[in-house]
């Protein structure tokens, strides 16, 4: 399907979610999500103690369980925020300790570049972790087989790295960026990181070739994602997810309900989440994508409420103002 | 100049990582898997210690060919990763396994990556037949790359597939140099040359290539030599220079004093051991 034929469709399913017709089929009222804005003006704070509060503010309950941090590793480029924050990883990482996690591990298998050196290996991650914190490279290792619960893709199971599957919890991490494809990639795209190169490749062009809408919705009714931060500090708009523009919002988004991390998200983005195809999609199974799911805390969002410059396809899914 | 006797110790140290089985795990406490027991395979035979070492692992890789001759991740994955025959072909090559070897190249030249028509919007042929990482997909550098390596090393330098292999893999170079996954650009931007799919590349095009389409890559390698950090980037960039006549002896020292800082629990076996191939110097990747 083309990106005009996803707009479209998105067009159509979000008249009919309006209506109240097709998220949860209009018989279940959908639970309020609550969705906290944390302004974070720059990567120089030690952010742990905050995030921690939030997180067991939400409900989250860590101590004892084997977390994984998964952040969004593409490609290293010496002036584009392509990846997620080092300094994020780490206060998220040093908040899952405060909160006491039994194991803290930081993983990714990175999408276009598989030295490992320049995601989750990288030293400078490395010396920013807490020592007890590991870096495990999802690339290149050992995978589960996992029945694929949503059936769009047509693939009877995934094979997730084996430390996402295995882990008590897991913490999506990715970076607030538009992305050329799907319009937006945050909590719910990141989870193409969850599948080992070594089955899927460099790009995980298997994922393409099934529908990247159907793939990130397979994989998000099939990896379950415990909590969403969002590092919005600087983002990135226009091409995304590798060729675009730092765009600073100052806030990281966090939410134990992915979707409404990023539904709200977009729409801090200056993207109406209901012309955006697969989180439409994701609304008939996961709660958050309508503005009046979702409870914000924290700060203000007119603070950071912003337009993010986008690909032509992608100027019709805009909207707002929001807040 | 690195002794016979540290190449050992870091041959040993490899060695360390290998299970009961016969495999080798990409990191330690992981389940065995095929490329790294294949460049470790590769490593022993090329620093001369491919005695009885090297025994249980070709023993473990050759279990794993399947019916059809491909190779697969590992034992319980049998059908994924079936990339790795080509690397696969390299290896029973130089431990002399001919059945095994031709079984292998058969299955690698009847996997053909999707071709769809050209966009007018990205300067790159897509019309070009390579390899992929997944049957039914489009072609990239890295499998085409390890399969033209294949098909050269096994004596297939002019099969009609190495031939298209190599004109796909000129067709992705990025214009300034080098190599990424397999896009040399988009909407008129180059994108960022990968250290590892660069080396890998140039090996596989050399000989049969005029050395003026390829001198940007390595011009580009050379240049950068001091941004070159990981195993996995200097280990390729060793073996692509060396491959062409250029000097690396300062990037060997490198990759030695990197090798040898490198804590277990970081260590990737496969880039590890393409560490000593680069060290050995013995070009196992040429025909």
């Amino acid at each position: 399907m083309k990106r005009r034929e996803f707009l479209k469709e998105a067009a159509v399913l979000a008249n009919a979610a309006a209506l109240g017709g097709l998220a949860r089929g209009g018989q279940q009222r959908p639970a309020l999500c609550p969705v906290t804005l944390l302004s974070m003006p720059d990567y120089g704070r030690d952010m742990g103690k905050e995030i921690a509060d939030i997180m067991a503010g939400d409900g989250l309950v860590l101590k004892g369980k084997k977390v994984l941090l998964k952040p969004n590793f593409v490609e290293a480029h010496p002036e584009r925020p392509i990846n997620t924050n080092p300094a994020v990883i780490a206060g998220v990482a040093s908040a899952c300790l405060r909160l006491g996690a039994a194991e803290v591990a930081v993983g990714e298998a990175s999408g276009h570049r598989r030295d490992p050196w320049f995601s989750v290996l990288s030293p400078a991650l490395k010396s920013m972790l807490d020592r007890r914190v590991k870096c495990l490279d999802l690339n290149h290792g050992d995978a589960v087989a996992t029945l694929n619960k949503g059936g769009r893709t047509g693939l009877p199971a995934f094979y997730l790295a084996r430390p996402v599957a295995e882990a008590d919890v897991l913490i999506s991490l990715p970076k607030m960026k538009t992305h050329h494809y799907a319009g937006v990639t945050l909590c719910l795209k990141n989870l193409f990181g969850t599948l080992p190169g070594i089955y899927y490749g460099w790009p995980k062009n298997l994922l393409h070739f099934r529908g990247i809408e159907n793939s990130i919705l397979d994989l998000a009714q099939t990896v379950r994602v415990h909590y969403g931060i969002i590092d919005g500090v600087v983002g990135m708009e226009g091409d995304g997810p590798i060729m675009g523009k730092a765009k600073p919002v100052g806030a990281l988004v966090l939410s134990p309900f992915p979707l409404a991390a990023d539904t709200t998200a977009a729409r801090l983005m200056g993207f109406d989440p209901r012309k955006i195809l697969y989180l439409v999609q994701a609304g008939r199974f996961l709660p958050g994508l309508r503005a009046e799911d979702v409870v914000l805390r924290g700060e203000n969002p007119k603070r950071f409420a912003t337009r993010f410059d986008c690909l032509e396809d992608f100027k019709r899914a805009r909207g707002g103002p929001f807040f | 100049m690195i002794t016979a006797l540290e190449k050992a110790a870091l041959v040993n140290r490899l060695l360390s990582f290998a299970l009961p089985g016969g495999g080798l795990p990409y990191y330690r406490q992981g389940g065995p898997s095929a490329e790294p027991a294949l460049l470790a395979l590769l490593a022993l035979s090329a620093s001369g210690a491919a005695g009885v070492s090297a025994k249980p692992l070709l023993s473990w890789v050759s279990g794993l060919q399947n019916a059809d001759g491909s190779v697969g991740l590992n034992p319980d994955h049998r059908s994924q990763g079936l990339w790795l025959t080509a690397p696969a072909a390299v290896v029973f090559h130089h431990f002399g396994l001919k059945e095994a070897r031709d079984r292998t190249l058969g299955f690698v030249t009847s996997v053909k990556s999707v071709t769809v028509a050209n966009d007018p919007n990205i300067r790159q042929d897509n019309t070009l037949t390579g390899w992929p990482w997944v049957r039914g997909t489009f072609g990239w550098v890295e499998p085409t790359a390890w399969s033209v390596v294949a098909l050269n090393v096994c004596g297939l330098v002019g099969h009609p597939r190495a031939v298209e292999g190599r004109a796909f893999l000129l067709d992705r170079q990025i214009p300034s140099g080098g190599w990424n996954y397999g896009n040399p650009g988009l909407n008129d931007r180059e994108l960022l040359p990968f250290w590892d799919t660069t080396g890998l590349a140039l090996i596989a095009v050399r000989g049969k290539t005029d050395a003026a389409r390829v001198r940007a890559s390595l011009d580009l390698l050379e240049k950068s030599q001091e941004k070159i950090v990981s195993p996995c980037g200097l280990a390729w960039t060793v073996m692509s220079l060396e491959s062409y006549g250029r000097d690396a002896s300062r990037l060997k020292q490198r990759l030695f004093g990197v090798m040898n800082s490198q804590p277990d629990d970081a260590l990737n076996t496969a880039h590890f051991a393409a560490g000593l191939i680069a060290l050995a110097g013995q070009k196992v990747f040429l025909p």
